[in-house]
């Protein structure tokens, strides 16, 4: 295979085949740097070539992709993310999830692009990767470790400036919603992607690299990252996300009746003010702590000094200010930043385990399940104890934390007693801290996310606070003023249609959401520039579009190859027929057959099972994805006319 | 002696400097051709490791060939590279570790306080300081701070009390 022509990449993949202990190293192809950029377009393309429908997510045979995209570990603002990808062991689907830090940049300068893991490692390893090399080493001493302990003992061993991703208890011991870990604080979350790891028995993959990248246009790259950093640092959402991260959308989200509050009955918190964004600056901030590249730097580097929640690390994020918080009907912050702390230190989707718990509480609330069901624990809102209790017991399996380990869908099925009603998901992934009731886009964008209930995927927030401006630069006059107004469901379908597509060519090119989407300050545009003039890649602003919708059908196609349909787009019944009974939102539900409709229509898929057309998909250069589900189609319909 | 130096509480790690540092120098992005090295240390430390021209470097006292010398005109420490041998010695007497070995040339390599890191920092903490200043600064930090409550029993405008 040639060589990849383009700069900016590390320029090579890493294969490790653990079953049989061997890695090998392949160049980057210059059709996939074309047709999918990297980084999630990577995965999209070989998840789908490599796995089966059939794979059982947790099994040898299912595989697991790092990737980075061509600008991760460059000078555009924010360029430090990796996708990490798989089939769900939670949602059996498309399974992906992202993380910033300073793993994926120090993975290019380690001389790989992507790793590609496949099999199963009979004992406990893990991954040493330095400057094209890979060793499979042996972790016995490492499992069990929470995941700051692995990064300590293998910084001890490797050196303080290796960079380590790894599992931790829960990814061990396959909890369905257990996360993948980096540089400490940098989590990929969501879809259980640490549980893959954790079945392949690999705790940790760690790197470090004496390798440069390669810039393209040599002469104005300085120009070009001067006028980015310019643009960034001149919004002013950069010096709100400086100061506060995303904590104070906590404040935010409370004004606008869109703070998930116990279990998503309603979207106002009484005590959003003491779990807030100002209390935790004014209280336990210590500093603000940026990934590689980052000007707006959103991490919180934060402490509880003493007390039974004491910890120092990086915390906590509005998701999980929420899902741990407003969800579980807690108030007291510092049980809500150590719940987060964690969550991270046993490796698992704060998103998920708390939803999942509050899930428990309201059937707890609704005496169906009682202290016998919860080994003794009461579980009524609010118990922060009780809650953090049930979190080390998720992460151990022990006792009913084993049944949560499966993630509130299936616990739900074990519990029975109408308990199903209650779970707040959609494919069987617990929906994100964003109470669609208040935003009707974002209930579409839960609703049709490729790895189940996922805020990000889309993430549109442009009428969350009312980018009008933005609105008219990107999609025109036409759509407006609907399309900006939370509440009005008209005109979602187009815009988290376009969203998707956006944002997947952010998450392939290894940058952020934060400066692509909110604040609002780069586009296909910048995004085209910054490729051509780091990578060489000759890409317009259509291409990149038409490269998005190709990686959404994609998604979508390998979704359908698993039985996904329109059945399964699809929103508890508490978000589409109740309304919301308090708050800013009072009275509203997700109007969703409506967005769907045109949701399909802007996809140009079938409006009665939601599957892109075999026009479609070959429309976007995916023949072969087209024919496959073609084939499937036949075979589905040769075994009806069997029965 | 000027400087290039960041408090450890202020910088945020992003390592912008460092790939500044490295295009700047050597048209290529990468953190390990930077003059400039953010070490992160658990908890809370940021700190950006940049050379810091000392009045007596030791690194110069131990280069063998003379290859490493403080320039009289501005005060700071340079690298001859044709006289360089790549040994090393300098970055073993070096207290800091802010000199190193270039991985391709394997001659030494150090910040001459250029500044470009400067220009990009985001959070606007990386400086460069002369030590004579610095302790005035820091003088004045010092006075702003006592400041309110001397000001607070004086018989001047109540506005100049609360600023």
């Amino acid at each position: 295979m040639s060589e990849l022509k383009y700069k900016g990449y590390a320029g090579k993949i890493l294969h490790v085949n653990l079953s049989k202990g061997k890695a090998w190293t392949q160049p980057f192809p210059n059709s996939l740097a074309e047709n999918y950029l990297g980084g999630a377009g990577l995965c999209s393309r070989l998840i789908f070539d490599m796995v089966q429908a059939g794979t059982d997510p947790l099994g040898s045979e299912n595989v697991l992709i790092f990737a980075t995209g061509p600008l991760t570990g460059t000078l555009f603002p924010q360029a430090s993310r990796y996708t990490v990808a798989s089939k769900s062991p939670l949602t059996e689907c498309w399974g992906e999830a992202h993380a910033a830090g300073h793993w994926g940049p120090e993975l290019k300068f380690a001389g790989f692009d992507a790793i590609v893991v496949y099999g199963r490692s009979e004992k406990p390893v893990y991954l040493w990767v330095e400057d094209e090399g890979a060793e499979i080493k042996e972790a016995e001493n490492l499992w069990g470790e929470t995941t700051y302990g692995v990064d300590d003992i293998l910084k001890e061993k490797h050196g303080q400036d290796a960079k380590v991703a790894s599992i931790g208890p829960a990814g061990e011991n396959l909890v369905r919603f257990a996360c993948i870990m980096n540089d400490r604080d940098r989590s990929a979350s969501r879809s259980g992607m640490g549980a893959v790891m954790g079945s392949k028995r690999l705790k940790a993959v760690a790197l470090r690299g004496t390798k440069g990248l390669e810039v393209a246009d040599v002469e104005r790259y300085l120009e070009a990252v001067k006028e980015w950093h310019r643009k960034m640092l001149a919004h002013p959402y950069t010096e709100n996300r400086a100061l506060y991260g995303t904590t104070i959308l906590v404040e935010l989200m409370q004004e606008i009746g869109r703070l998930p509050t116990y279990n998503m009955r309603q979207g106002v918190f009484d005590g959003y003010n003491s779990i807030g964004g100002e209390v935790i600056k004014r209280r336990y901030l210590i500093k603000p702590r940026a990934d590689f590249s980052c000007l707006q730097r959103c991490g919180r580097y934060t402490a509880v000094p003493c007390g039974p929640y004491a910890y120092v690390g990086g915390s906590p994020e509005f998701e999980t200010q929420s899902s741990l918080g407003s969800r579980c009907g807690v108030s007291d912050v510092e049980a809500v930043l150590y719940a987060h702390w964690l969550c991270n230190s046993l490796g698992m989707d704060g998103i998920s385990a708390g939803a999942a718990i509050s899930w428990v509480m309201e059937c707890y609330d609704l005496g169906i399940l009682t202290k016998k069901d919860t080994d003794g624990l009461d579980l009524k809102w609010g118990n922060h104890e009780a809650m953090t209790t049930l979190l080390k017991k998720i992460a151990r399996r022990e006792g009913f934390g084993d049944v949560l380990a499966e993630g509130s869908w299936r616990a739900a099925r074990m519990v029975g007693k109408g308990s199903e009603e209650y779970v707040m998901h959609v494919k069987k992934q617990e929906i994100a801290s964003q109470e669609p009731r208040a935003q009707k886009s974002m209930g579409l964008a839960s609703a049709v996310a490729a790895r189940g209930a996922d805020h990000l995927y889309a993430f549109p927030v442009l009428d969350e606070v009312g980018f009008e401006k933005e609105i008219r630069e990107r999609f025109g006059e036409e759509y407006l003023p609907e399309i900006g107004d939370r509440l009005d469901p008209k005109y979602k379908g187009f815009m988290v249609k376009e969203c998707e597509d956006y944002m997947v060519v952010v998450e392939s090119a290894g940058v952020c959401k934060y400066g692509t989407q909110i604040p609002p300050v780069f586009y296909y545009g910048d995004i085209a520039q910054a490729l051509k003039v780091t990578c060489g890649l000759p890409v317009t602003e259509k291409d990149l579009h038409v490269i998005g919708e190709r990686i959404v059908n994609l998604n979508r196609a390998f979704n359908i190859r698993c039985g996904i349909s329109r059945k399964d787009d699809t929103l508890p019944k508490r978000l589409v027929k109740e309304p919301a009974p308090i708050g800013p939102a009072k009275g509203h539900v997700v109007e969703l057959d409506q967005m769907l409709d045109e949701y399909y229509r802007c996809r140009g898929w079938d409006l009665k099972t939601g599957k892109p057309t075999y026009e479609k998909l070959a429309s976007l250069g995916l023949e072969d994805a087209g024919k496959k589900l073609l084939n499937k189609e036949k075979i589905r319909k040769e075994q009806d006319n069997q029965k | 002696m000027p400087y290039i130096y960041a408090d450890p509480l202020e910088c945020t790690g992003c390592r912008i400097c460092e790939l500044i540092c490295s295009f700047t120098f050597e048209k290529v992005l990468n953190p390990k051709k930077a003059r400039v090295r953010v070490r992160r240390l658990e908890p809370a430390i940021d700190i950006p490791i940049v050379c810091r021209n000392c009045e007596k470097p030791p690194c110069v006292d131990a280069c063998p060939t003379g290859a490493m010398y403080k320039s009289p005109k501005t005060d700071i420490v340079l690298v001859d590279e044709k006289k360089c041998i790549g040994c090393a010695a300098c970055v073993d007497a070096c207290p800091f570790g802010a000199v190193f070995l270039h991985p391709d040339k394997g001659v030494a390599v150090k910040c001459t306080v250029c500044g470009a890191c400067v220009e990009y920092c985001p959070v606007g903490c990386l400086k460069k300081v002369q030590p004579s200043r610095t302790a005035v600064e820091k003088q004045y930090t010092y006075a702003g701070k006592v400041r309110r409550s001397v000001v607070a029993n004086l018989k001047v405008p109540e506005e100049l009390k609360s600023e």
